[in-house]
């Protein structure tokens, strides 16, 4: 009898279970016919959650955001949260939808901010993105020129210590008001006054900026130790302007507080791109044109650009943007996707990339591994030279990077990127001596051998002055292709009787431990193309000032003191003879491959670009013969395809 | 005890949860007898390569060829032009070279591709098509000349000069022996180190299987010594440790086993530090009911007798209490195994678990298989296998649990 009540309280309580579950499930279907329903119409269906990334501010640290959960919990979470956002749907017609560059509820629209994570209005590198405020000028990578946008011309004296540049005259604000020189200067001032860290960076080289009248401008250079003509005229692809009434209305409000001017949120800016505010929330992130933009003057494009609105679906993560670009409710992806050429030869989907084969991108950046060189072990060059000897780099090329960047056989190892552009600065040839082989653990065996660093105590891992040579490889966590490219560095201190181990904190103690100097081994990439390329790539490896700051995110993480490449740091800047640039890059180059502070480990694009011709086509391709580079018709003169787009038909 | 097994084996749940878990540790153990390559060796350069077997291409185009005439199953050019290629063709020819519908035979493979030949050209940048449409199209037309090729590749070598020079042309009748290759088979693909999936699976599983029954050991005898002091002793002796396992009961144990695991560190986390984390984190339940069994069974008349008869106290625990509880702490400590290997596997998908490079863990291949989107890619080879170990692993244990919970538990049996 009792076994009898049992079962039957047993089947009860499993009958309910079912119902509730059948409840539960039936509710979130009818959510998800409401939903799909518009979706089949116009807007994009999949709003992945938002997720506060707030650490993750640049897109570089962005763009590899980590692939925790399953595309399955991404999608449930996803068909709950889309009711509220159908209110906000933009035509599709009339919008481009991006990924990879905003991944929260946009913070603020100050260029001031040290912590905005802005990424739809704020990139302010030497491919600044141009979409709501502007620079004076637009880098392209491809040619390595710039083009005019708020200014049209610039030139410098005899003595490269006064930059003069000519402004637009048509140039406008948002606000209908004329941009003026005043404006620029103001700019310039109020970056210095609050020392954001554009000020502080630029405040170092540019002693003042001067309104000459209206639309001409001088840019006086410092011209003591810290004369440096080609961080001065990085002024003028990578600052923001900034309106001057605007700027006092500002600081005002803020009483001129430097901490409260830099945390204005700027909701109610002034700007002068094509682009404004018109909607975020921690769904998506909305600019609408502005179809007064004073861009459509023949002077400078002759017409607005295409899409009516720029929307960026705020996603969860790497996958949840994947499978929106492969459904095509994306259409620029600033992404990396494994395999990304299984996405049109095996799916057959209208998806392509800057290039057809691999690498698929235009790579210009290089991530490396940079040594502690005030680490005992590391202090010694064999130790650092042996492990960058016998990593496996084309393992990392292949697997880590899923095959998209050139390697390092096409590429010899140098301070310069691998665009022509650049390598024409260093003479491979008498570098080639300094080259070592892909996975070259006997090399790398031998010469440890020979340095007399060898394991006595015989558990397998040499000792320098008794002790295990064991370093930890760190990079932030969920950065898929650095964690896996450090897996491979590990497996390569095995085989040569190094302990490495790998370590991926979160980002932000990451950034810490980079910052400061508190690591053994870690990656940052060395800067894209920009206007004082290969230049910045040298500092990024070499400059002691970078060293000694005490929150480096620069460049030369490892401490590595050379008076010899401090010396031709400080020579090339101020150097116009190509001849004698060639003899410094490649001094610097036979630096780094004997002494190894630091090892590229691969090259990759500064931005990842895939597009959907779902929706908009007539995309930069690199056979085009446009000159547009694939900077995600965003930053720098890639901002030009957006005038070209059209509809698929 | 003979008896005991006897009616345990008999137990058709049991027995099948047993073979399961045998073969399971059978193949580990027989598997690396035969297959000595080091599991974490990274053989293919790229990411997830298909299961299959892998010939050297270049030993096949220079080892003794055998001529074969098999007959053709269809033509090349038939195979290129499948029902969809087709409609593009025809797309193509009605829209972008003018053609009218009515002359256009897609029935007719030849004919249609002479008409393509005639009106695509690779170099024009055709309007009205989109850059990818552009691009397949140029690949189609690739295809669609290597189809309409003339048998034979010539395989040609460069001399000192530098020029080339026609070595051998291989005829589409030219086949191989797969015996006088080299080759390499994988049998589950790779992984998106380029690693063996099947050689890591079975590594992966030997120590998942370690940790798990390191982690079971470990949290069946913290268990059952707190739960047998707690239930026997009872007083104060109880109350503190009921206390304690409270404590560690509200708290969920996958957090402490996160923080520990983290604070940990990298270094330390090896297999026996992973088994041990999860052991210490998830003992209390063990020994809430271990205490609950002690408590009814130690004002039972043997242990009275005993207890009258002077016997100290770890006796009367381990003579008259131990063997009535034995039953259930086997069961307990099965499903403890489960546990952990389950423990594991999430903690190595959050990346807490041992380092890639040293250990295979089933947690750590689904970790990376994620990351690098083999579940959006179809690679199914990479995370699929040991999804399916892992539910076959815990499945099995739990049959073998309710089977001796069948055995055991006179209210089950029949």
């Amino acid at each position: 009898m009792k076994k009898n009540l049992q079962k039957v309280m047993s089947l009860l309580c499993v009958s309910a279970l079912t119902m509730s579950m059948i409840a539960g499930c039936g509710g979130s279907t009818s959510d998800t016919t409401t939903t799909e329903a518009p979706a089949a119409t116009e807007e994009a269906s999949t709003e992945a959650p938002a997720e506060e990334t707030a650490e993750e501010t640049t897109e570089e640290a962005t763009e590899e955001a980590a692939e925790e959960t399953t595309e399955e919990a991404t999608e449930e979470e996803a068909t709950e949260d889309t009711a509220s956002s159908d209110a906000d749907a933009t035509p599709r017609n009339e919008t481009l939808y991006e990924a990879g560059q905003q991944w929260g509820t946009i913070n603020d629209w100050n260029p001031m901010s040290a912590n905005s994570n802005n990424g739809l209005a704020l990139s302010a590198n030497e491919q600044a993105r141009e979409l709501v405020y502007e620079t004076l000028f637009m880098f392209n990578s491809l040619d390595g020129k710039l083009y005019p946008l708020l200014g049209s011309e610039y030139s410098w004296n005899d003595d490269q210590t006064e930059l003069t540049v000519t402004l637009n005259p048509d140039a406008k604000w948002s606000d209908g008001t004329q941009f003026t020189a005043e404006d620029v200067a103001y700019t310039f001032d109020t970056h210095v006054k609050y020392q954001s860290s554009t000020g502080a960076d630029f405040s170092t080289y540019i002693d003042s900026i001067e309104a000459v009248d209206d639309t001409t401008v001088v840019i006086k250079a410092k011209t003591d130790d810290n004369f440096n003509p080609l961080k001065v005229s990085s002024f003028l692809n990578s600052v923001y302007m900034m309106q001057k009434a605007y700027l006092q209305t500002v600081e005002e409000r803020n009483g001129e507080d430097a901490d409260a001017v830099k945390q204005d949120t700027m909701e109610d800016l002034v700007h002068t791109g094509p682009y404004g505010p018109y909607l975020s929330n921690d769904q998506k992130a909305v600019i609408i044109r502005d179809d007064n933009y004073w861009g459509q003057a023949d002077s400078m494009w002759g017409k607005l650009p295409v899409p009516k609105y720029i929307a960026h679906t705020i996603y969860k993560d790497n996958a949840a943007g994947q499978v929106a670009l492969s459904q095509g409710e994306v259409d620029v992806c600033q992404q990396f996707i494994t395999d990304v050429q299984n996405l049109w030869l095996e799916d057959g989907l209208p998806i392509s990339t800057w290039l057809d084969d691999a690498p698929y991108g235009a790579c210009e950046a290089i991530p490396s591994m940079f040594f502690n060189t005030e680490r005992p072990g590391l202090d010694k060059k064999e130790v650092r030279r042996a492990i960058a000897m016998a990593v496996d780099y084309e393992q990392i090329i292949a697997s880590a990077m899923s095959g998209q960047s050139p390697t390092f056989a096409e590429y010899p190892r140098s301070v310069v990127g691998p665009t022509d552009g650049e390598r024409k600065y260093v003479d491979f040839d008498a570098i080639a001596d300094l080259q070592w082989d892909n996975a070259d653990v006997d090399g790398a065996n031998k010469l440890l051998d020979d340095a007399g660093i060898v394991d006595t105590d015989g558990d397998g891992i040499r000792e320098v002055d008794g002790t295990n040579l064991s370093f930890k490889a760190e990079c932030p966590t969920g950065w898929s292709d650095w964690n896996a490219s450090m897996e491979i560095v590990a497996a390569a201190g095995q085989n040569i009787g190094i302990d490495i181990q790998t370590y991926f904190p979160e980002a932000s103690s990451y950034y810490d431990d980079m910052t400061t100097c508190n690591f053994d081994i870690c990656m940052w990439s060395a800067p894209g193309a920009g206007m004082m390329n290969p230049y910045s790539k040298g500092m990024f490896y070499f400059s002691e000032e970078y060293a000694k700051l005490p929150s480096n995110w620069s460049g030369n993480f490892g401490h590595y003191m050379n008076d010899d490449a401090e010396k031709i740091l400080k020579a090339i800047p101020t150097e116009t003879d190509e001849a004698k640039l060639k003899e410094y890059y490649t001094e610097l180059s036979k630096i780094l491959l004997d002494e190894c502070p630091a090892v590229a480990l691969m090259y990759r694009p500064s931005l990842f670009y895939a597009v959907n011709e779902s929706v908009w086509t007539n995309y930069p391709a690199a056979d085009d013969g446009r000159n547009i580079p694939p900077t995600d018709c965003t930053d720098g003169y890639g901002i030009a395809a957006l005038y070209d787009l059209e509809l698929v038909e | 005890m003979k008896n005991t097994l006897k009616q345990v084996f008999h137990s058709g749940k049991f027995l099948f949860g047993f073979c399961i878990f045998v073969v399971i540790i059978a193949t580990c153990i027989i598997y690396p007898i035969f297959v000595t390559a080091d599991p974490l060796q990274m053989i293919g350069q790229g990411n997830f390569f298909k299961p299959g077997t892998y010939v050297s291409i270049e030993e096949s185009t220079l080892s003794k060829s055998y001529t074969l005439q098999l007959p053709k199953e269809f033509s090349k050019l038939e195979a290129v032009l499948d029902i969809d290629t087709r409609s593009e063709i025809q797309q193509f020819l009605i829209k972008q070279a003018g053609i009218a519908e009515s002359e256009i035979d897609v029935t007719d493979a030849e004919a249609l591709v002479e008409q393509w030949k005639a009106n695509y050209d690779p170099d024009t940048k055709y309007k009205g098509l989109t850059t990818a449409k552009r691009k397949a199209l140029k690949r189609l037309n690739n295809e669609i000349n290597a189809a309409l090729k003339d048998s034979g590749v010539i395989i040609a070598e460069k001399d000192e000069e530098g020029a080339l020079a026609q070595s051998k042309v291989i005829k589409d009748t030219d086949y191989v022996n797969i015996n006088d290759v080299t080759k390499k088979t994988f049998i589950l693909g790779t992984d998106n180190f380029g690693r063996d999936v099947l050689t890591e699976l079975i590594a992966a599983t030997k120590s998942s299987l370690k940790i798990g029954l390191l982690a079971g050991t470990i949290a069946t005898a913290i268990g059952l010594i707190l739960g047998l002091l707690a239930g026997y002793m009872g007083g104060l002796a109880d109350n503190i440790i009921i206390f304690i396992t409270n404590l560690f009961t509200v708290i969920p144990s996958f957090v402490i086993l996160i923080l520990i695991s983290y604070s940990v560190g990298d270094n330390a986390r090896g297999i026996a530090m992973v088994g041990i984390i999860i052991g210490v984190t998830s003992w209390p339940w063990t020994t809430r009911s271990v205490r609950s069994q002690v408590i009814s069974l130690r004002n039972r008349d043997h242990v009275n007798l005993s207890k009258l008869s002077g016997h100290s106290m770890f006796r009367i625990i381990f003579t008259d209490i131990l063997p009535y509880i034995a039953s259930y702490v086997v069961m307990a400590f099965i499903l403890q195994i489960s546990s952990g290997i389950l423990a594991e596997a999430q903690l190595s998908m959050i990346g807490l678990g041992p380092a890639t490079t040293k250990t295979a863990t089933l947690g750590l291949m689904m970790q990376w298989a994620m990351t690098y989107s083999a579940h959006l890619n179809g690679s199914w080879w990479a995370y699929f296998p040991v999804v399916i170990l892992i539910a076959l692993i815990s499945f099995s244990l739990n049959l073998m649990n309710t089977g001796l919970d069948q055995v055991f538990n006179p209210q089950l049996r029949d």
